[in-house]
């Protein structure tokens, strides 16, 4: 199903519903009404849409699941939306700030193959301007085999995929260093002894403790 | 009313050196309680006009969440400085324009004091200064500031930012969902009629609310309609959270650096590839096989440099001021004040008091804080805290504190000093109670002079080991009892650099006026207090109160007790007092401890005194650094230590006998 033959109300729905999925799940009727800014007739009414295409069903406790056809959908819609954002940052040189709003907005009209040529005009990026990760033409991310930064070696490179919740204070601190989620690292050594990591994040180099490292997600790059 | 200029700036941007060519002398420090971090406050005159600057901690952002945030961003929110000039690195602006932003979001004027543009260009970097000022929409001025060059221009420009009258229109722009949901939460704001927070605007407060800011959100709990603004928060951080997979505050984040990354990106230049040296260096100093050898050769260079180096200084100012100074004081005293007890009381505190001073502090210290500068304007030192991290830890600490420790061998001021370079009070507390327990040069030379010289070296070879034993169980136990946990080391690298020798001597006479204005006074008052107490005679009164703990508890004579109170001033005196009393006592020919001293009660002694409180300079500086009830504890902790020590050690003699 070609994700532009869809109504953009749908596409938005499907979207919210594959995000409430993967981040605080299960995803619920009340959950999207909230996400979206709607009442709960008109939630249930865009849930209704989705069910008759055959994206989406309703479990019992009213938890909702995407179905297998609506997976590669959200996926491409992500591929397009990171790819707009690029292209406006890098070849029209539009102001940061509209960025992300207009590429929601062209998401859902642009047809696959204009995409894929953008993609080629850009080079392929791999990440979005904010440094999430652009999944591949078939609508598929690469498959993530997550292990914690402090299981890497000396000279491999990895991704940053999330920081343990727990440490709010952590989390900032790192965030405040550019040790965001989706950043690429580098680590340069490894101290023995259960010694800290010298890591490389663009130009800067960081010592990370072994407990903290610990502590981040990545995949390896 | 002076003008108001705050300094802030990433850690090791040159911020100090611009801090310190604008000032020059007069800087007072200010402390906020509780805390270690401390902003200085200095006022300079510029044409004319009076300037007061603040200079901030280093910092990476202005939150609430560490030590030094807290403390920069409480001195810029209580201050609330006319200007603010940030300090950034053009070799790493992209890192370092996360600052700027978060100040230009909260609402301050700003300037920009481009740094390091020589570095900058010397790797083959281009920047666009003009370009740079368009697009934050504040002024920006190329500095080197280790030179002095650009600073004028600097202060000119942050006056007449200051003086503009025209509102700001310099704020950053972030996507526009993020953006729409500040404005609206900014809209609630202004529209509830409440006092916002330090006189903020409500775009940042409202920034500052989706940050789940910690102080804002207690502020806006208190308010009668806290509830709503709150949840009105919560809304628009969700709306935020919804569209962007990641919490409100994480996507603001990632889109200030995101910003800065493009604003970076667009204003430099790179005219050639960057050198490999950086890397060398790092691989160099931080891979296993040669980091190692490297380090020791460093700890063992360092540790000889400031032993050699301070008794050389420390020989040299005693051997001047008893040539040129004592002799005269004494006439004069004596002159003054006659024979009696009253003048060899006051000549206690002026004269031997001084001359204490110029033997232990100042050489020692003068020479620690030589060689602090110069490893940490090389950034040497990052690769001493990277190397000792995993021994540091179990310790609850972290590598930071390897410097103060070895330092600790020379003198314990400047090692207590030393561990500023540590940023929670917890770490202070346990490297400065471990730094007490490091012998110190005066410590060592008792146990040179008594125990390896009556007694033999094994057992002053024995009497480090069990201190060492002693001081990594305290460690140990400590980091058990004391409340909290050690935090994560999480620490910026900083690159290489070729230090400048004029900066290192100015960075080393700053710290040390520091330490001569803390630590003298003390030493100079407690001599003459001990004077008294020595001259009047009353010092014998106290050997009847110490009786059953020094002879009973200790196996000692009481006449070495009351040596041991007395090394309290300095600990190489506890020997030299100890013959003098002995002769006093015993008669001529009690120089030879072993008259009336055996071999274990000259081993017990000399483990009693390396234990015990190091000297009053320390208890000074530890009081100034940590508090007085901390300063206190410690000290009670330390002789506890060793009147248990010196006991235990005490009865297994006698059953080895």
């Amino acid at each position: 199903m070609d994700p532009a033959s869809l109504p953009p109300a749908v596409l938005e729905c499907l979207d919210a519903v594959s995000r409430l999925e993967r981040e605080e799940p299960p995803a619920s009727r009340a959950a999207l009404a909230a996400r979206l800014g709607l009442d709960d007739a008109a939630a249930g009414e865009r849930l209704g849409q989705l069910e008759t295409l055959g994206l989406l069903r309703a479990e019992r406790g009213g938890r909702l699941r995407l179905t297998a056809a609506a997976r590669p959908i959200a996926l491409r819609l992500v591929r397009r939306h990171r790819l707009l954002e690029r292209f406006l940052t890098d070849q029209l040189r539009l102001p940061w700030e509209r960025v992300h709003e207009e590429a929601c907005r062209l998401t859902p009209v642009l047809a696959d193959d204009v995409a894929e040529a953008l993609a080629t005009l850009l080079g392929d990026p791999a990440t979005c301007p904010h440094g999430n990760p652009i999944p591949a033409p078939d609508g598929t991310l690469r498959p993530e085999h997550a292990t914690s930064l402090d299981r890497l070696k000396a000279g491999q490179a990895a991704i940053i995929l999330r920081i343990e919740r727990e440490e709010r204070g952590l989390l900032r601190d790192l965030a405040a260093l550019g040790l965001l989620p989706q950043t690429k690292v580098e680590v340069d050594e490894v101290a023995p002894f259960g010694g800290p990591l010298l890591v490389r994040v663009g130009s800067a180099r960081y010592a990370l403790g072994r407990d903290v490292a610990a502590r981040i997600l990545v995949r390896k790059a | 009313m002076p003008t108001g200029l705050a300094l802030a700036g990433n850690p090791n941007v040159g911020k100090s050196s611009v801090f310190n060519r604008l000032t020059g002398m007069g800087v007072v420090t200010a402390n906020y309680p509780g805390k270690t971090v401390e902003v200085h406050l200095a006022t300079t005159r510029f044409k004319d006009e009076e300037i007061g600057v603040m200079d901030l901690p280093g910092t990476y952002a202005i939150g609430s969440t560490s030590e030094d945030q807290w403390v920069a961003r409480r001195a810029l929110l209580d201050g609330g400085p006319d200007v603010v000039c940030v300090v950034v690195d053009a070799t790493r602006l992209e890192r370092n324009l996360f600052l700027p932003l978060q100040l230009l979001d909260l609402g301050f004027r700003l300037v920009i004091a481009l740094n390091l543009v020589d570095e900058a260009w010397r790797e083959g970097l281009r920047i666009d200064a003009r370009r740079l000022a368009r697009l934050l929409g504040v002024p920006v001025v190329p500095t080197v500031a280790i030179r002095g060059q650009g600073l004028d221009q600097l202060v000119e420009a942050a006056l007449a930012e200051a003086r503009a009258a025209a509102p700001r229109r310099a704020t950053p722009r972030y996507g526009r969902d993020v953006e729409e949901a500040v404005a609206a939460l900014a809209e609630r704001l202004a529209a509830a009629d409440v006092a916002l927070p330090w006189g903020l605007p409500p775009r940042a407060v409202a920034l500052l609310l989706l940050e789940e800011d910690d102080e804002t959100r207690a502020w806006a709990r208190d308010l009668p309609a806290g509830e709503r603004i709150l949840a009105d928060a919560e809304a628009a951080a969700e709306r935020i959270a919804a569209g962007h997979d990641e919490p409100a505050p994480i996507r603001i984040a990632r889109e200030r650096h995101g910003l800065a990354g493009e604003i970076a990106e667009k204003v430099k230049t790179r005219v050639c590839a960057p050198s490999a040296r950086q890397d060398r260096f790092w691989r160099l100093t931080t891979a296993p096989a040669t980091g190692f050898p490297l380090l020791a050769a460093v700890l063992v260079g360092l540790f000889a440099t400031l032993f050699w180096m301070g008794d050389y200084l420390s020989t040299l100012l005693t051997a001047l001021w008893e040539a040129w100074a004592s002799p005269g004081i004494r006439a004069a005293v004596r002159l003054a004040l006659g024979e009696g007890a009253a003048g060899r009381s006051l000549l206690w505190g002026v004269d031997a008091g001084v001359n204490a001073a110029l033997a232990v502090g100042i050489p020692y210290v003068l020479t620690f804080y030589l060689i602090l500068s110069v490893l940490e304007d090389t950034g040497y030192l990052n690769a001493v805290a990277f190397l000792t991290d995993p021994f540091m830890h179990r310790l609850g600490l972290h590598g930071r504190a390897a410097i103060p420790l070895v330092a600790g061998a020379g003198c314990n001021v400047p090692a207590i000093m030393g561990t500023r370079v540590l940023a929670t009070m917890r770490e202070r507390v346990l490297a400065s109670t471990l730094v007490c327990l490091m012998p110190c040069s005066a410590r060592t030379a008792v146990i040179a002079g008594a125990v390896a010289r009556y007694v033999g070296w094994a057992p002053a070879v024995a009497i480090y080991l069990i201190v060492a034993g002693l001081g990594f169980g305290a460690g140990l136990g400590l980091n058990r009892v004391l409340p909290g946990r050690s935090t994560g080391l999480v620490m910026e690298m900083f690159p290489f650099r070729r230090p400048s020798v004029l900066g290192m001597l100015r960075q080393t006479w700053h710290r040390f006026k520091g330490f001569v204005c803390v630590a003298t006074p003390v030493v100079l008052a407690g001599s003459l207090a001990l004077g008294v107490i020595y001259e009047t005679g009353l010092v014998w009164a106290f050997t009847v109160p110490l009786r059953p703990l020094v002879e009973g508890w200790l196996g000692l004579p009481a006449v070495a007790g009351l040596t041991l109170i007395f090394a309290v001033l300095r600990k190489e005196l506890a020997l030299q007092l100890l013959i003098t009393l002995a002769i006093a006592q015993y008669g001529t020919g009690a120089d030879d401890l072993l008259r009336f001293m055996d071999r274990g009660q000259i081993f017990t002694y000399a483990l009693v005194n390396t234990l015990y409180i190091p000297c009053i300079a320390t208890v000074a500086v530890l009081a100034r650094e940590l508090g007085w009830r901390r300063a206190l504890l410690i000290s009670a902790f330390t002789i506890a230590l060793a009147l248990l020590a010196g006991g235990v050690a005490h009865r297994l003699i006698a059953l080895m006998a």
